[in-house]
């Protein structure tokens, strides 16, 4: 038993190993198997008969009909309701992702630089709200920017406005939701690239006589855009496929591409638009990601050049 | 004293942002405390109302248990399953095995409502009625990732040679991998199984797609009763959940250590 492990190991197998060979084949797929069964049969074997689904046509009382067709995806791509969606989706997802970044590098910088025990305690502080459900955290604000929250009352008992300010169920309240549940990621990618600077570049800035600022806008904020970069692609794929934020704080008041999905698949019951619509919003994320690899390929060659 | 203060101001900052992270939390505590009769904030007044309350609700603590279960067999089974797929992934060189990676990580590219959508349309197909096992499912899925990066992470760093002199003592594969490897994986497969309860506990998404009538989870509970009221139920059962989360968090960080999960979680 154990010399059979130690050639397996040490020396190259050769054809006569078929057995061995063969033993090594079974046990890689006792391992792989309750996954693999798992994700063919209740991961792509749904995705595909979802996708198959967007090219059926609706019938109002089976859901999904019999004949094929490219409507739902015409709809789409036609009526100025549906784009909007698109665009509104887009839009929350980019301003979401800058705001973010202006939010959390302060913060990314501040972690970065303290010591040891502080930065874990830190750390564990940004990430602690992320293991409470996001429902009960949207909530919150729900009850803050309701007509008659604490920020409306506010605003009144100042003088400010005279009458509650609709800020529930808006873009605003939306994007404000989605930086709230999304930045500690961006907070967290910044730290990375910001410990991965050398210390002694820094040193050697202000040695050669660069002030604090200077140093920080020549050389830390380059060396860490990387982190900006894989933080922004992170929250922009995040926040355009969210639902639980856009649901609870924009409603069908701001519907956006999730909450268009699910409107289409649990309320309309039209399975076959839902099923176009989910397949377009999966598209926007692999794009993003896409992207973002091939720049990161490209921004790799830059780096080696220098 | 110039430079003293741009760091005040950059304490201050983080202070105000930290305030800004914990605002619906603190928000939602407080608010559960109130006197009246719909929720508000600050609470009016101070009782446990609203904790009693909760007992002439038997929905929720049904979707409470309901909630419990699917997360403890998601845990269970996900880190299980995906320890299995690490380990064979970590130690193996095979055909495929690029394909195995990525399609194990690719829950994280599709949006959950897809993925609910889908799993919807499917077991309807195929007529599984909604049931925990049919959830379980699901959250398998969407926790699978994680589970695997945290047991990758922790096996990749494992020197094989214990476990080789374990054998040539005489130890069968099986009690080596028991007595010799999990014991030093075990951070990373309980990181995995954490992540796995807490992600499933969670789950809005997936879930509103599949539950039924009388198989609803509480975040779904919670997420149909604020639809229609503006009760301070809501708060009430959303703090015992906040609560029960902390407590969680703490006893992890007795058993393990906080710090080491988010360090593994880091690679």
């Amino acid at each position: 038993m154990s010399s059979k492990i130690m050639t397996q190991k040490n020396v190259p197998l050769t054809t006569s190993d078929t057995g061995k060979i063969r033993k090594k084949r079974r046990d890689i797929l006792l391992l792989l198997l309750p996954t693999l069964v798992i994700f063919i049969f209740f991961f792509l074997i749904p995705l595909l008969f979802l996708f198959i689904n967007s090219f059926k046509t609706f019938d109002p009382i089976l859901g999904i009909g019999e004949s094929w067709t490219l409507e739902h995806y015409k709809k789409f791509l036609s009526d100025t309701f549906y784009l909007n969606v698109l665009w509104r989706t887009i839009k929350i997802g980019l301003i979401t992702t800058f705001i973010s970044i202006l939010i959390s590098y302060p913060v990314a910088y501040y972690i970065s630089h303290s010591s040891g025990r502080k930065r874990n305690y830190l750390t564990l502080l940004i990430l602690s709200p992320l293991l409470i459900s996001m429902v009960i955290r949207c909530y919150g604000w729900v009850i803050l920017l309701s007509k008659n929250g604490l920020i409306n009352d506010t605003l009144l008992r100042l003088g400010i406005v005279d009458k509650p300010l609709t800020i529930l169920y808006t873009e605003f309240s939306v994007i404000l939701g989605m930086i709230h549940v999304l930045f500690p990621y961006m907070v967290l990618s910044i730290v990375g690239s910001l410990e991965r600077i050398d210390s002694s570049i820094i040193n050697a800035s202000r040695n050669l006589g660069a002030n604090p600022f200077k140093t920080f806008f020549a050389i830390t904020l380059p060396l860490s855009l990387p982190g900006i970069f894989a933080g922004s692609v992170m929250v922009f794929s995040l926040t355009a496929s969210s639902f639980v934020t856009p649901a609870i704080l924009g409603g069908p008041q701001v519907k956006v591409m999730s909450y268009l999905t699910y409107e289409q698949v649990a309320v309309i019951l039209n399975w076959p638009l839902g099923a176009a619509i989910g397949f377009i919003l999966v598209l926007i994320s692999t794009i993003t990601i896409v992207v973002y690899s091939k720049l990161l390929t490209a921004s790799k060659k830059g780096v080696a050049i220098q | 004293m110039s430079k003293k203060w741009p760091k005040a101001l950059l304490n201050l900052y983080v202070w105000l942002v930290f305030i800004f992270l914990m605002a619906p939390v603190i928000v939602i505590l407080l608010s559960s405390l109130t006197k009246t009769e719909y929720i508000v904030f600050p609470p009016k007044g101070i009782t446990f109302r609203w904790y009693s309350e909760l007992l002439n609700h038997p929905e929720f603590i049904q979707s409470f248990w309901l909630s419990v279960s699917v997360a403890l067999g998601t845990a269970i089974l996900s880190t299980l399953i995906g320890t299995l797929a690490s380990i064979a992934v970590v130690r193996y060189e095979f055909k495929g095995k690029e394909a195995v990676i990525q399609l194990t990580g690719s829950p994280l590219l599709i949006p959950s409502v897809v993925l609910g959508v889908a799993l919807l349309q499917f077991y309807s197909w195929i007529g599984l009625s909604t049931s925990p096992l049919a959830l379980v499912i699901g959250h398998i899925i969407i926790t699978i990732p994680f589970v695997m990066r945290l047991v990758v992470a922790s096996l990749v760093g494992f020197n094989r040679s214990i476990e080789y002199a374990a054998m040539n003592l005489g130890a069968t594969p099986i009690k080596a991998f028991f007595h010799i490897t999990l014991p030093v994986i075990r951070s990373g497969v309980l990181a995995g199984g954490i992540f796995a309860f807490i992600t499933s506990f969670d789950d809005l998404t997936v879930a509103l797609f599949i539950v039924s009538t009388d198989v609803v989870t509480l975040p779904v509970r919670i997420f149909t009763y604020m639809q229609y009221q503006y009760d301070p139920i809501i708060t009430s059962v959303s703090s015992v959940m906040i609560v029960l989360t902390v407590v969680l968090m703490l006893v992890i960080e007795k058993v393990l250590g906080v710090g080491k999960l988010f360090a593994v979680n880091k690679k």
